[in-house]
């Protein structure tokens, strides 16, 4: 019973930073970069499973196309990655690339040995804008971009069939709207076999808030002003918002909470829940039920229209002298390049981070046999048409939305009070630095 | 004795020269030989991060940029207005109150009752050392379950009492009471153990003694067994109270700090400032004050425990 897991954290980050320190002390001794011949470039990620198995291949497909070139990869857990970055940057050694979430890229910005790569993805073979609006919204920060776009994803509504058919109603259609999942999920909910329309998450963390931020996008609002300054959501559409998420929770209860982030997987793959709002990342797991994948309801009328909420991550590239960047650089644009993007999404379903290949005539059929459903997230990136605001206070506010949100679920208080308890609370911590 | 004979000057060259003496024998030598490494681990890992911390405490730090500022006491200063800080104390004392006493009360019953010859006593004994062999991962998983508001088997069992649904996890009121008792039964196990070693060591004859002038079991029980079991009752107190106060895993693996910080205890909190709004400085700051908390804490303990522990001789 490990209570003492901080000072564990502490010194597992310090002996992280050793190691690297020594690990590193032989690489640049044997490396003699200069030359650009023998250069080994550090990789930390965090892929397991058949995401390693691909990873793999194609680190081995590049050393044998660049003779000399040698990529050494090491598994970090993704949530863990930028402490242990933070610690080796400390320690002045860094790896050449790490995965990191993009919502820590308005943080990661401030590290100064990241390096900017605005001038590499304007080079000719890039074609930067072939990534999604999205990741490169998130990879970008302040006009400088600090890093290429790893993973994409989005939410869309995954249902189960057979509790449609059972409840005599048609599966939802890509023009439905938020009225009609609200029915959909009061027929889909019996008291008596415990059984849900649909379920929400309420630890009140960043899963809690990014699910409601696309409601308030479909309904046509904006979390913050355009300048970042103050908060935008104490709106008609952050009132319809709520609203939709306190009728299922509270009024009809058709909606269960999930306190822990953990329940709703299973109870979904135990026919428990008629539809969810989540992302591709969950498909896998679901293998004792039928289900579909829609896009997200609409609020006719708000000129919102379809939309969702995407969580690219970056491949982050740290200064370890010039010659490990132009290598790592070499590496990254390698691995981000369409071949190796649709690659990697066959093998592992994760959704290609290029448009060119997600619109490839036949990928959606090749994608849907690697995980069936997979198309439809696939499709639903055109439909990510804003980010979540790229500043640094972000976490903070995101705590203050996470409360917000909650509380309403569980009744604690009306959409319109809370609404306006939260916007105080954003302005002050925008105030504040 | 030929010490006495000798005069003091002589006595100190004496002492000086077997003192030399002992620093070179290589007895003495090969003692701090394999000494060195753990005590330079234990420096490395556990001295520095404590210095480091404290002067980080002092600072403007988010380790992401290289600059940081001495702020002087402005993050303890802090402290004093942030209202989660106040939730977070009232959190830590409330959980530490009801689940150092429910562990020692659960852990003596089970001890007790296990200290005597019954038929499948290894089965109980480790069935009850189990809950400390559990990872606390898997007893999360299957508290949140067991406390699912519409599936969990506790509000099933509640209904067939006639107790209306409770919201358990999902109520900021309740949520607390549900940790208390999840990190209750993972520690029992401990508790067990550490009573049944000293149940043990109650002498037979003391026992025996006391039946013999008359005494009934409870009055044995609470005239002999419990002022023998003393010292270990005192020792699961501070042991349980400087964990409690720590409280960390179970939160973070059930109810991250929710539903609207119900659950978030200091150490949660400073954990949530350091590494999701990298205030580096306010959370080493926080946890200095914890710091100081579980010192005043233990101190109190040790001196009320004092009076009340009957150590034998």
């Amino acid at each position: 019973m490990a209570r003492h897991r901080l000072y564990v954290t502490l010194a597992g980050l310090l002996c992280a930073a050793t190691l690297v320190l020594s690990a590193c002390g032989t690489d640049s001794s044997s490396g003699g970069g200069g030359s650009g011949k023998g250069t080994t470039v550090q990789i930390w990620e965090g892929y397991t499973a058949a995401e390693a198995k691909a990873f793999a291949h194609l680190i081995a497909e590049y050393e044998q196309q660049n003779p000399g070139q040698k990529v050494s990869s090491l598994y970090v857990n993704n949530d863990d990655t930028l402490q242990k970055v933070l610690t080796a940057v400390r320690g002045g050694s860094p790896p050449d690339i790490a995965y990191l979430y993009g919502s820590w890229a308005p943080n990661v910005a401030q590290i100064p040995q990241v390096v900017n790569l605005s001038t590499v993805v304007k080079k000719p073979g890039v074609t930067w804008n072939d990534f999604w609006v999205g990741e490169r919204d998130v990879a970008t920060v302040n006009g400088k971009v600090i890093g290429i776009p790893a993973l994409v994803d989005n939410l869309a509504v995954v249902y189960n069939k057979t509790l449609f058919a059972k409840a005599g109603l048609a599966p939802p259609s890509p023009d439905w709207t938020w009225a009609q999942f609200q029915a959909d999920a009061k027929k889909l909910t019996k008291a008596s076999s415990k059984q849900f329309g649909t379920a929400y998450v309420t630890p009140g963390t960043e899963d809690t808030v990014w699910h409601w931020e696309a409601l308030l996008w479909e309904a046509g609002g904006q979390i913050l002003t355009a300048s970042n300054k103050k908060a935008a959501f104490d709106s008609q559409a952050g009132l319809a918002s709520l609203n939709s998420l306190r009728t299922m929770a509270v009024t009809d209860h058709s909606m269960y909470l999930d306190p822990t982030d953990q329940a709703y997987t299973n109870l979904f793959n135990s026919g428990k829940v008629g539809m969810l709002v989540t992302g591709p990342w969950d498909l896998s797991s679901f293998t004792s039920v039928k289900y579909g994948v829609q896009i997200m309801p609409s609020y006719p009328g708000t000129g919102g229209g379809h939309q969702t909420i995407s969580g690219p991550d970056n491949w982050v590239v740290f200064n370890n002298g010039s010659a490990k960047v132009s290598a790592a650089e070499k590496f990254i644009l390698w691995l981000t390049a369409p071949a190796q993007v649709k690659y990697f999404a066959l093998q592992t379903g994760e959704l290609p981070t290029r448009q060119s290949v997600a619109n490839a005539s036949g990928f959606s059929q090749q994608v849907d046999t690697a995980l069936p459903g997979a198309s439809a997230f696939v499709q639903n990136l055109a439909n990510v048409k804003q980010a979540r605001p790229q500043i640094p206070q972000y976490p903070k506010i995101s705590q203050v939305l996470g409360n917000m949100v909650v509380s309403v679920l569980l009744g604690k208080s009306q959409p319109q009070a809370a609404l306006s308890s939260a916007a105080q609370q954003v302005n002050q911590i925008l105030a504040g630095s | 004795m030929t010490a006495t004979l000798l005069s003091r000057d002589q006595q100190h060259r004496e002492r000086a020269r077997t003192r030399r003496r002992r620093m070179v024998s290589s007895e003495h030598f090969a003692g701090w030989a394999f000494v060195t490494p753990g005590v330079a681990i234990i420096l490395l890992f556990g001295a520095v991060p404590i210095v480091w911390s404290a002067v980080m405490s002092f600072q403007r730090s988010n380790l992401l940029s290289s600059s940081t500022p001495f702020v002087g006491v402005a993050n303890y200063q802090r402290m004093v207005h942030d209202p989660i800080v106040a939730q977070a104390i009232r959190h830590t004392l409330i959980y530490t109150a009801l689940f150092v006493p429910g562990t020692m009360i659960v852990g003596l019953f089970l001890a007790v009752a296990m200290n005597r010859k019954i038929r499948l006593l290894w089965l109980y004994r480790t069935a009850a050392y189990a809950t400390m062999a559990i990872s606390t991962i898997s007893e999360a998983i299957v508290f949140i379950w067991l406390f699912d508001p519409s599936y969990g088997i506790v509000n099933y069992a509640l209904s067939l009492i006639g107790v209306p649904a409770q919201q358990f996890l999902n109520s900021p009121s309740e949520a607390l009471y549900v940790i208390v008792l999840m990190t209750i039964w993972g520690w029992t196990g401990f508790a067990v153990v550490i009573y049944l070693a000293a149940l043990q060591g109650v002498p037979q004859m003391l026992l025996e003694a006391a039946s013999i002038d008359g005494a009934g079991p409870w009055r044995t029980f609470r005239r002999v067994t419990l002022p023998l079991l003393s010292p270990a009752s005192l020792f699961l107190a501070v042991w349980l109270t400087i964990n409690a106060l720590q409280l960390f895993d179970e939160v973070y693996l059930s109810t991250q700090g929710g539903p609207l910080n119900g659950t978030t205890v200091l150490v949660y909190y400073l954990y949530t400032q350091a590494f999701q709004n990298f205030n580096f400085g306010y959370a080493s700051a926080i946890a200095y004050f914890l710091f100081l908390i579980i010192i005043v804490v233990t101190v109190i303990q040790f001196r009320v425990g004092r009076r009340f522990t009957h150590y034998r001789s």
